[in-house]
């Protein structure tokens, strides 16, 4: 077998994977080790309940706690689970549209510094509140996160006639207050939450959300890399938004984990994403758009696991040691090292 | 009265308790929807009676009414038997084992409250500590407040013991805990509508135990356009709360943003105390204030006469310069002037301020005392808001009072120095009729020059320019002028004509009808009217202020006139007018002062067949863009159309002596004195430039043309070459050389 029909045949049953996901429960528990657990929120869970960013002022958001609410299902910890989302819930969830405030800052007060929303954050407590009330049978959970969902459904999404745009935040990314408006964030497309939210709160828009978003994500291979930049200006042809840096980075860097994690193995656009992102010696790159030119080597096992889970897919090819063992080093690397670990762990055993 | 808030509420609560209300009781479990709230809803308080059952709208809102405890509301968890509730009492035991007496108390009356048959404990200090110290754990985490973990906590036991189950009374606590945490963190953020429906929600946080609960909720309410809910939830708390310090907070928290109406209805709850005054008296001195200052800046709010009369006792009593200051304001816009004179008149002997001067100057103004206005306000000449223009306003007054009053000399010269330094233009032109007046035409004419400088199409002015010509019998300056306002003005044009008695007398109506422009139309209304865009103008370094003449003339200024048409006040395209109608409003536009908008209009205008509508409008809109400080478009302007020998002479003159003076004041003397050669060729200088001539020369140390020059001046008596000299005299004197 040619490894491109290895690549198409991979990709076909990790669709139908993809599509029992959608139809049946969701990630079944238990794929990240109570000790990997163990160990990250000894380090980035404050005893009140939230995800403190380690790199970055020991502020939280909202994106953390979804990761730590979806961190704390995936590794079975019902206890974990509740704590975060009391603080999410009475810290966050303060918004007159329903959707999460997106920074909490330790050090001011009121501690919400900015009211506005991250829609990612919104995708993943949603989601996450979700997996945890079917599983546990909690009707509170699935009350909260259908409330989430259908805000996003209200204030964040953009329809077009041709798609529908999931906005970085309900406010301040489309024109006018944008003039290269609508601009997006390819990676808050948390490809594997739309189907769950669907469950949660039929519509067709979230079906439409994802063929939007994979019509992006083949489209947006700009530069000599072929990559797509953290933030992209959909006014004409996609391209990097003015005011950000034009760079394949660390939000984009998350792109080929959702997708894979979804199912979503276009063997074209994942080929894109491991040639791309490949740095020195094994690193994940952060890329120059225009360019092509690395900028950045992360050396960090939270980062590098995306190229393997990527050539893990692709080839078949294990893990490393020191990717499969998990050491919390900064919240955002070690939360994407979990996360990428308790896919390999379910969907990929034989690359452990 | 010694009864503390929770015991009164809770014996409201039992009197309610028998009561059967069907409707409330439907609402109520509707509100409750079959969940743990119904043993809190039930301790009496309020509920929200507009949410549907099992899905809160978002924008309900919660109505403020007492609820009915009923026990069949009470969920199964804590009922076993319809007739035989078993009383959970984790909580209590709880709280005395910690020695808590108030939470232990509160939790006596409130179980009482929920079960009228349940016997508290004789002493419930001696009530057995919970035997679950895991639960015990629990209710600790609860009191600190640590939310967050008591959920955690729970879960790791259900992890543990399946079958274990939390206290219903536990969860239905965390429940509101958190209810409370986030709609204060709501309201800290203003997200009010989430405050709204996080209230209604959770109707056992609207209780006299959560007052700050209740503030919050209700300023929602006002924030969100419904004011009358946010009276409905202060008036609940007045009627139903009792500590003494929240019931005044809570007034003072409902005049922060209530009208004057819905205060009223809430200082109407006030108790009578034991010594006879009324419980929120306190805070009605406060709310006049309040009032009153709100009244001074919107004048569609009215006060209640009872405050106008509580202030004006705290001002008599209390003594404070900031209160009868309020009350002169609040009279003068209220056209109260005695009253307004002697609160501004209190104000200012307890504390001269620029806002107490400034006040009383306009009643002085206001009933004619022009010298003591300009006395009051001398002071305060360069505070803001207005300031200068009252002080301006009382001198045009002062001068223009018949017949004219005798003025101290000092009076005399620190006006002088002021309106040369606001380049006044009213003022200057009521020196020019006082000094007529005192018999001193030629200063009469240097002070009407000076105003047309100041303002180019100053009519008044220029009348008063030609009458004093005439008066002195000077033939070609009456000619010129009378040339300039040719077509313009009826009464220049027939100076000198021999008049019969029927004319002599209107004329001198007329003449003295122009005077009192300004005290007609005092500037200032009140204080706080948002600032005129006025362009005072930098003080030159040169110039000595000791003397009454003025000396620059020619500096056009943006200054507030008073309208003498009000034909062009609304705002019109000019494109859309024929040229002739576009004249005219140019002109009129001009009198409002708006040069920049009468450019336009002339601009129009320049479009006319007619060749003197042509002309006309170039040299209006000529005239216009001097004012506006524009030399260099009005110079364009000036060729726009052929003209009059005699108005291509006065606007390049006027254009270059703009010029010169900039160039001046810019540092440019060498250019200053090109411009004023030039000048020199149009005509006689004025002696004002000669004075800038020779002061450009200082500044380049030619010390020898200065010289020159200041002494031509001085032997015509002239004081500025005087000083001029003066001047140059001591920069040459020997040994001190700059």
């Amino acid at each position: 077998m040619t490894a491109r029909a290895r690549a198409m045949l991979l990709s076909l049953l990790a669709g139908l994977a993809g599509l029992m996901m959608a139809t049946s429960s969701a990630w079944s528990q238990q794929h990240i080790e109570a000790q990997a657990w163990d160990a990250y929120k000894a380090r980035f869970l404050d005893p009140r309940g939230r995800i403190v960013d380690d790199g970055n002022g020991n502020i939280s958001h909202s994106e953390g706690q979804g990761y730590g609410l979806l961190l704390a299902y995936l590794a079975g910890e019902r206890a974990d689970f509740a704590l975060i989302w009391s603080f999410t819930k009475t810290e966050l969830l303060i918004r007159n549209d329903g959707l999460a405030a997106w920074k909490w800052s330790p050090a001011s007060k009121p501690h919400v510094t900015d009211i506005n929303n991250a829609t990612d954050g919104d995708i993943l407590i949603a989601y996450a509140l979700a997996l945890a009330g079917r599983e546990w049978k909690r009707n509170d959970y699935l009350a909260a996160g259908a409330a989430i969902a259908r805000a996003m459904l209200d204030h964040a999404i953009l329809e077009q006639s041709d798609r529908s745009l999931l906005l970085p935040g309900a406010e301040g990314f489309v024109a006018p207050a944008r003039k290269d408006g609508p601009v997006v964030n390819l990676s808050y497309w948390v490809f594997e939450a739309l189907p769950v939210l669907d469950s949660l709160v039929p519509s067709p828009q979230w079906a439409r959300i994802r063929e939007s978003g994979l019509a992006l994500v083949r489209q947006a291979a700009l530069g000599p890399k072929a990559l797509p930049p953290d933030w992209l200006s959909l006014a004409v042809q996609p391209k990097p938004a003015e005011g950000f840096p034009p760079e394949f980075g660390y939000n984009a860097l998350r792109i080929p984990l959702y997708l894979v994690r979804a199912g979503e193995n276009d063997p074209v656009v994942l080929n894109r994403f491991r040639r791309g992102m490949a740095g020195n010696n094994g690193a994940a790159a952060i890329i120059d758009i225009e360019t092509g030119n690395i900028r950045n080597n992360l050396r960090d096992p939270g980062y590098r696991i995306v190229n393997h889970i990527l050539a893990c897919v692709i080839d078949g090819t294990s893990l490393p040691e020191d990717v499969k063992r998990f050491q919390p080093t900064l919240y955002y690397p070690s939360t994407l090292h979990l996360l990428g670990l308790a896919f390999v762990a379910e969907k990929r055993p034989e690359c452990l | 009265m010694k009864l503390s808030h929770l015991a009164l509420s809770v014996a409201l609560a039992a009197a309610f308790v028998g009561v059967r209300d069907s409707a409330i009781f439907d609402r109520l479990v509707d509100v409750v929807k079959g969940g743990t709230a119904a043993d809190e809803a039930a301790s009496f308080e309020l509920a929200s009676l507009t949410a549907p059952a099992g899905k809160m709208s978002r924008y309900a809102a919660p109505n403020f009414r007492e609820v009915v405890p009923t026990p069949a509301t009470l969920p199964d968890a804590i009922t076993t038997s319809a007739t035989d509730p078993v009383v959970d009492e984790s909580a209590l035991r709880y709280f005395a084992s910690r020695g808590d007496t108030v939470r232990l108390q509160a939790e006596i009356s409130r179980l009482k409250a929920l079960y009228p048959n349940w016997v508290p404990p004789k002493d419930p200090l001696a009530v057995p500590q919970n035997a679950d110290t895991a639960l015990e754990d629990m209710w600790k985490l609860y009191s600190e407040a640590r939310y967050a973990e008591v959920r955690k906590a729970i879960a790791e036991r259900q992890a543990k013991e399946p079958t274990w189950k939390p206290p219903a009374d536990l969860m239905e606590r965390l429940n509101v805990a958190e209810a409370r945490l986030r709609l204060i963190n709501a309201s800290d953020l203003k997200q009010y509508e989430a405050v709204v429906t996080l209230g209604s929600e959770t109707p056992s946080l609207l209780t006299c135990s959560e007052v700050d609960v209740l503030w919050r909720v209700a300023e929602a309410f006002f924030r969100t356009d419904r004011a009358q809910r946010a009276t409905d939830a202060y008036n609940y708390i007045l009627n139903n709360c009792t500590n003494t310090a929240e019931r005044l907070a809570t007034v003072q928290k409902a005049s922060a943003i209530l009208p004057a109406p819905a205060i009223e209805e809430l200082l109407a709850k006030g108790k009578v105390l034991d010594n006879g005054a009324g419980e929120f008296d306190s805070l009605r001195d406060d709310l006049a204030r309040r009032f009153i200052a709100d009244a001074n800046t919107d004048e569609k709010k009215s006060v209640p006469a009872a405050y106008v009369e509580r202030l004006e006792k705290a001002a008599e009593t209390g003594g404070l310069a900031s209160d009868a200051l309020l009350l002169g304001w609040y009279h003068y816009l209220h056209k109260n002037m005695p009253s307004a004179e002697q609160w501004f008149q209190r104000a200012h002997d307890k504390e001269d301020t620029a806002s107490a001067s400034q006040g009383l100057a306009l009643t002085l103004i206001e009933r004619k005392d022009f010298l003591n206005a300009e006395d009051t306000m001398y002071r305060w000449r360069d505070a803001p808001n207005e300031a200068k223009a009252v002080y301006l306003a009382a001198t045009a007054n002062l001068l223009a009072v018949e017949p004219p009053l005798p003025i101290k000399v000092d009076v005399l010269q620190r006006i002088a120095a002021e309106v040369i330094k606001s380049r006044d233009p009213a003022t200057a032109q009521q020196f020019g009729w006082y000094a007529r007046a005192l018999g001193q035409p030629q200063t009469a004419i240097q002070w009407f020059r000076t105003a047309l400088g100041w303002k180019l199409d100053d009519e008044p002015s220029a009348y008063g320019l030609a009458v004093t010509y005439q008066q002195i019998g000077d033939k070609a300056g009456l000619a010129q002028i009378q040339r300039l306002w040719a077509g313009r003005s009826e009464r220049i044009a027939r100076v000198g004509e021999v008049e019969t008695e029927a004319e002599r007398a209107l004329r001198l109506r007329q003449e003295r009808m122009a005077r009192p422009v300004v005290a007609e139309q005092p500037v200032v209304q009140k204080q706080q009217i948002e600032p005129q865009r006025r362009v005072v103008a930098e003080e030159p370094a040169y110039i000595d202020y000791r003397r009454e003449e003025p000396r620059r003339t020619v500096r056009v200024t943006q200054e507030a006139a008073p309208a003498r048409r009000n034909g062009c006040k609304t705002t019109v395209d000019p494109r859309t007018l024929n040229p002739n109608t576009a004249l005219s409003r140019g002109w009129c536009l001009m009198d409002l002062n708006r040069p920049l908008e009468a450019a336009e209009a002339f601009e129009v205008a320049l479009l006319g067949a007619n060749a003197k509508t042509r002309e006309d409008a170039a040299y209006g809109q000529s005239l216009a863009y001097l004012r506006a400080g524009l030399s260099s478009k009005a110079a364009i302007s000036a060729a726009k159309s052929p003209m009059s020998q005699e108005r291509v002479v006065e606007l390049q003159r006027a254009i270059l002596a703009n010029k010169a003076i900039s160039a001046f004041d810019d540092d440019r003397p060498r250019e200053a004195i090109l411009v004023l050669d030039q000048l020199k060729q149009l005509g006689p200088e004025r002696t004002d430039l000669m004075v800038l001539k020779g002061y450009s020369y200082l500044k380049l140390k030619r010390y020898g043309d200065a010289k020159k020059i200041f002494e031509a001046l001085a032997a015509t008596g002239n004081t500025d070459g005087l000083s001029g000299l003066a001047t140059v005299n001591e920069a040459t004197r020997p040994g001190k050389r700059d």
